[in-house]
């Protein structure tokens, strides 16, 4: 048993288990919990995967965003509401039933593959930002800069429905 | 440490990850003790008073007397808090305020992770302290809380934007997000000198994350009783505290390595002084500052905060990026 074995197991397993238990709260601000609890162990199999970059701007990204959408959740919800699930039974049998058969076409799919053999783990450690970096600026480089305008976009758009708001007022 | 940490994990290895994380909070828990009697002692002689000189000779053991009061306290739980997130909120403050030590390279041999992206590890950690913030405030149901927890929310958001922005001119003259790399390049000069605006910008904008004078309002007695632990008391309140000043020791520790060329001597001919001095020279330099700072500022106005993130810091760390950038690529042949 590896290192890597235990990590990847504590991981997914925290991965699995926030996102199952941000269905089945029913409260916003345990659900936006569970949600980070995923979103960081989502980073950690980043890591584990030696894409570090990747993991770290996972958790720069993701715990902000999950910051904001605590925020929203409280300042639009009363403190104690619950959200109360439909308790239809014939339909949640239904539902079980789908997810069954599901999971055993996609477990049957992934077992009857022939995965192509794993790539050999690279000797010394590379320096995960510099090639991102060069990949971004010579092969994806007019994605990246139409993804730039579009982002710039998004911030003027913002700042435009922001101010027309503060006008009225 | 590196060594270790690629050898297959076993008893033995386990045993040797515990026993330096236990040095290190050892390190810390020592460094914070002292830090607030510094504090108490420095505001007391700044402001004409003689500071804490009750428990133990000068009062050294004053700090002691208070945790242990903290830690044997009742531990009080309000009956309308949601219970499982009120435990939660002090480890989610926490842990991260720990987790970023792992990255800084104390001084040539010292030093956890050799990390690739360790400044960008830093600045990602420290944002789930304001996950455990947020947290705090709307488990412990009470207004004062939740509206200090909101405060500190959007003040750490705010404030984030133009920390990360003012470092980013460290990046491109250094070529390296790695902290040790980001050391060794200072060896003729401090980025304090050719990253000034960056410096200047970055100081402010740790002092607002790290929630201190003149950027406290996250916890303004005056207004909102206590901010966003109001509720809490005795071992958790503790943690709060704590995580709090492992902040100020973690955001001592980077700007030393950004700025003030961590264990790198003043002078050459001064490498003698073995390099940890030197870095906990600089490291004290910034403490003192601190404390300075908050017995000689007022508190800043809730509706000035955010203006001020946004229009005056944010546009200044943009220049300097820009200014950077140019200089940068004019010296290596650009134009």
């Amino acid at each position: 048993m590896t290192g890597e074995f235990v990590a990847f197991f504590i991981l997914s397993l925290l991965t699995i288990g926030g996102a199952v238990f941000m269905i089945s709260f029913t409260r916003v601000v345990h659900m936006v919990i569970s949600l980070g609890v995923t979103f960081i162990s989502i980073a950690g199999l980043f890591v584990l995967l030696g894409a570090e970059f990747v993991g770290v701007a996972q958790i720069l990204v993701y715990s902000g965003a999950i910051s904001i959408l605590m925020l929203f959740g409280i300042m639009l919800t009363k403190h104690d509401a619950n959200d109360e699930g439909t308790g239809r039974t014939w339909k949640n049998r239904f539902i079980l039933l789908f997810v069954i058969v599901l999971f055993g076409l996609l477990f049957w799919g992934v077992q009857n593959t022939p995965w192509p053999a794993p790539p050999p783990p690279a000797d010394a450690p590379v320096d995960n930002a510099k090639e991102i970096g060069i990949e971004v600026f010579t092969k994806f480089v007019i994605p990246f800069e139409l993804l730039s305008v579009l982002l710039l976009v998004a911030l003027v758009g913002a700042i435009i429905m922001a101010k027309k708001e503060g006008d009225n007022e | 440490m590196n060594t270790l940490l690629q050898q297959a994990p076993s008893w033995g290895t386990t045993l040797w990850f515990i026993i330096a994380a236990v040095l290190l909070l050892a390190v810390v828990l020592g460094f914070v003790t002292y830090a607030i009697y510094f504090e108490r002692k420095v505001i007391g002689w700044m402001q004409l008073r003689i500071g804490p000189n009750r428990v133990g000779p000068l009062g050294l053991l004053q700090t002691v007397a208070d945790v242990a009061k903290l830690l044997l306290k009742e531990d009080v739980r309000p009956q309308h808090a949601d219970k499982a997130l009120f435990t939660l909120a002090p480890i989610l403050a926490y842990a991260p305020a720990f987790a970023v030590l792992a990255v800084m390279p104390f001084s040539e041999s010292i030093q956890f992770a050799d990390l690739g992206i360790g400044l960008l590890y830093y600045i990602a950690l420290s944002g789930i302290t304001v996950l455990g913030v947020i947290t705090a405030g709307w488990a412990s149901n009470n207004k004062y809380s939740l509206i200090g927890g909101l405060r500190s929310a959007a003040q750490m958001i705010s404030y984030e934007v133009p920390l990360v922005m003012s470092v980013v001119g460290i990046v491109l003259l250094t070529g390296s997000m790695n902290l040790e790399d980001i050391v060794k390049a200072q060896q003729d000069v401090w980025n304090i000198v050719p990253q000034f605006i960056g410096f200047a910008v970055f100081i402010i904008a740790a002092q607002a994350e790290l929630n201190r004078t003149p950027f406290d309002l996250p916890e303004a007695e005056s207004e909102l009783v206590g901010g966003y632990h109001v509720e809490y008391s005795g071992f958790r309140f503790a943690m709060f505290m704590l995580a709090e000043y492992v902040y100020m020791f973690g955001m001592g520790a980077l700007i030393t390595i950004l700025f003030l060329g961590g264990w790198l001597p003043i002078h050459p001919s001064l490498d003698f002084i073995p390099g940890i001095v030197w870095f906990i020279l600089k490291f004290s330099l910034y403490v003192f500052l601190q404390f300075w700072i908050r017995a000689t500022m007022p508190r800043l106005r809730v509706d000035q905060l955010m203006s001020f993130a946004w229009k005056v810091l944010l546009p200044v760390a943009l220049f300097n990026i820009l200014l950077t950038a140019v200089v940068v690529s004019y010296q290596n042949g650009m134009f």
